[in-house]
């Protein structure tokens, strides 16, 4: 046993994550899911390039479309998806200390976000609908409709791949010394949510 | 104070990021079009990726080689907003085919 295992494990975020030996220096979770979570930002890398070309293109589209969207309902999501991922980070850091049913309500708690998410998101697009706004309003709102719905789709599944978490833990096939199948979900998670954070900007709050 | 005490870096970070979150908000719903708005957005996405990465995700002691990739991306995009701002023209020329 070496002297990273030796440690005892601690919460994340109380200062000893160093010693937790499923971090340090180590891939988190599995490769297989770090190949899916490059793939997903490759996917979403592609997408800003296009915006950005397009941007550059039609600078008056892009400088009135964000005035026209509902800026609540961005904001309102990416209070969603933070909370959620923290709520995601609680879950992992109570199965280190032996708390499976814990662990589920912080769980519970990522996924009755994911849902928040959708409904705001169904929401904003009825209300876009109202204001005129189509996916071929101009090329701002095609870009918008394109990326917003296909990170939707990627809330949508994460969502559900939560619920597997959840599952699992209740089975008892997550325990303390076991759960690298959680941290995987745990990371995809995180993932969805970094996306957001540059869409949330460059589609409510950058002209 | 006591129960500022008791905050780990998770809660900070929570707290943080929706505050952060907020004021971007605030800059959507009053701020003119401006680089130097530009500039604060952009730093503010690389802030918040780089919090989510290091605290959430658990990258700040994880795999180098996954770290570089996933901060890199932080750094890459921020800048490339930025710079599609500063160099609207020149993109438009080169891309125009």
């Amino acid at each position: 046993m070496n002297t990273v295992t030796e440690n005892i494990f601690h919460l994340n975020g109380s200062g000893l994550v160093r010693n937790e030996p499923e971090t340090v220096n180590k891939i988190p979770g599995n490769r297989a899911v770090w190949v899916g979570i490059f793939a997903e930002l490759t996917e979403f890398a592609l997408f800003f390039i296009v915006y950005f070309i397009a941007k550059a293109h039609y600078p008056e589209q892009f400088n009135q479309g964000p005035l026209q969207l509902n800026t609540l309902a961005g904001t309102l999501n990416t209070f969603a998806l933070i909370s959620s991922s923290y709520f995601v980070a609680k879950s992992l850091a109570s199965i280190r200390v032996n708390e499976p049913e814990q662990s589920i309500k912080w769980l519970w708690r990522a996924v009755m976000c994911g849902v928040i998410y959708l409904i705001i998101k169904v929401w904003e697009y009825h209300w876009n609908v109202d204001q005129g706004i189509q996916t071929n309003t101009n090329k701002f709102y095609t870009l918008y409709y394109y990326m917003t719905f296909n990170h939707l789709l990627h809330v949508g599944w994460a969502s559900g791949s939560l619920i597997w978490a959840i599952l699992g833990l209740k089975s008892g096939r997550y325990t303390q010394n076991n759960h690298l199948g959680l941290t995987a979900i745990a990371c995809y998670w995180h993932m969805v949510d970094l996306a957001w954070v540059i869409i949330f900007p460059l589609l409510y709050v950058l002209r | 104070m006591s129960q500022l005490n008791k905050l780990n870096a998770l809660d900070i970070s929570w707290i943080m990021l929706m505050l952060i979150t907020l004021a971007n908000a605030l800059v959507a719903e009053t701020a003119d079009k401006s680089l130097l708005i530009t500039a604060v957005i952009c730093f503010s996405i690389a802030f918040k990726g780089r919090r989510i990465m290091d605290y959430f995700m658990e990258l700040n002691h994880a795999n180098k080689t996954i770290q570089l990739f996933m901060r890199g991306y932080f750094y890459v995009f921020p800048l490339l907003i930025f710079l599609t701002d500063l160099c609207s023209e020149q993109l438009a020329a080169i891309t125009t085919f």
